[in-house]
């Protein structure tokens, strides 16, 4: 147990980070550090070292958030799919933001402004968004975990980069006014 | 430009792209301003988000997140109680109580019959012919316990036969 403790420790913060991105919820992201480290000692037995233990206990806490994000999305009236369709090609039509628009911020700055423009993502673009540039997981991957196609994630990506990079480009401007 | 054609811009950055499908997107790109221009949007972003996850620390300290998780493994590894076992004695009367109750209802039950007569009848009388001489009828009055039998004198057949001898008076 005290190794096990140890382990927890030194992989705790990227855990919980992976959690937080995705469901933008503290407490939430908290609760399912703590359900991905109890989970992660029950199936201690099914680490074969196949890949690093923070990698292994990454690919736990990111189900785990998978199904909480559907749990939600049942809870909810609206099917994000149809809103997805709805807003299908909106990013085609997105001017394209030439100037950087983090160029020059500090880290906290920057920080809590990506944080805010995540937080504005459907939770189908966070994800695709977080596994990508976060798990560096490749789209045949991110497909694979999100049960879609892979032309779907390269869909979602696509308007998550564009419409993330509209919102930065906002609060720079609502910002410098 | 065409959204497949934005879609293989974002595969270039993201090198999803076969060799040489990259080295001909890459020549286009070159030569295309609103490519070139949508390429670096999307490397921008990407670069805004390049260790973004690693600032995120959790909000707890170690040894209380350690002794929520602790807790947590420990309450899953500890075997539920298992029910007391029960008794030799309760479970002779678990099986009495209702074996008792079947037999009281049987025992009434044949105690009725028996009042009701050796037939099982539940009817309080009942009238009897005897077969030998169909001149006598009994009357059985079980709930009074009483018995009646009527001769006729002479018997019906016997009558027949003075007749046919004839009458006598």
């Amino acid at each position: 147990m005290a190794a096990f403790e140890e382990l927890v420790a030194r992989h705790r913060d990227r855990v919980y980070a992976r959690a937080y991105s995705m469901m933008r919820n503290e407490e939430e992201a908290v609760d399912l550090s703590q359900e991905a480290w109890v989970k992660g000692w029950q199936r201690l037995r099914q680490f074969h070292s196949q890949s690093s233990f923070g990698t292994w206990m990454t690919r736990i806490i990111i189900n785990l958030c998978l199904d909480q994000l559907r749990k939600h999305k049942r809870q909810r009236a609206e099917s994000i799919e149809a809103m997805d369709e709805e807003s299908g090609g909106v990013e085609r039509q997105m001017p394209v933001v030439s100037v950087n628009p983090t160029a020059g911020l500090e880290r906290g700055e920057l920080r809590q402004r990506i944080d805010q423009a995540l937080g504005q993502l459907s939770y189908e673009h966070r994800m695709s968004l977080v596994l990508h540039e976060f798990e560096d997981m490749e789209y045949k991957e991110i497909a694979s975990t999100m049960g879609c196609s892979i032309g779907t994630v390269m869909s979602r990506l696509f308007y998550a980069r564009r419409k993330l990079a509209v919102l930065l480009s906002d609060l720079k401007n609502r910002d410098s006014v | 430009m065409d959204y497949n054609a934005q879609l293989k811009l974002q595969a270039l950055l993201d090198g999803e792209l076969p060799e040489d499908e990259a080295s001909e997107v890459a020549k286009w790109v070159a030569q295309d301003r609103e490519a070139a221009a949508l390429l670096e949007e999307l490397r921008n972003t990407r670069g805004a988000l390049a260790g973004f996850g690693a600032e995120v620390r959790l909000p707890e300290s170690r040894q209380f997140f350690w002794s929520k998780v602790e807790r947590e493994i420990q309450r899953l590894e500890t075997p539920a109680p298992k029910p007391a076992r029960e008794s030799y004695l309760a479970m002779v009367r678990r099986f009495l109580v209702p074996a008792s109750a079947v037999a009281a209802v049987v025992i009434a039950g044949l105690m009725l019959n028996r009042s009701a007569g050796p037939s099982g009848l539940t009817v309080a009388a009942e009238i009897e012919s005897a077969l030998a001489d169909s001149g006598a009828f009994t009357y059985r009055d079980y709930s009074a316990g009483t018995t009646l039998v009527w001769l006729s004198y002479p018997a019906d057949n016997e009558a027949a036969e003075i007749d046919e001898m004839g009458t006598f008076e």
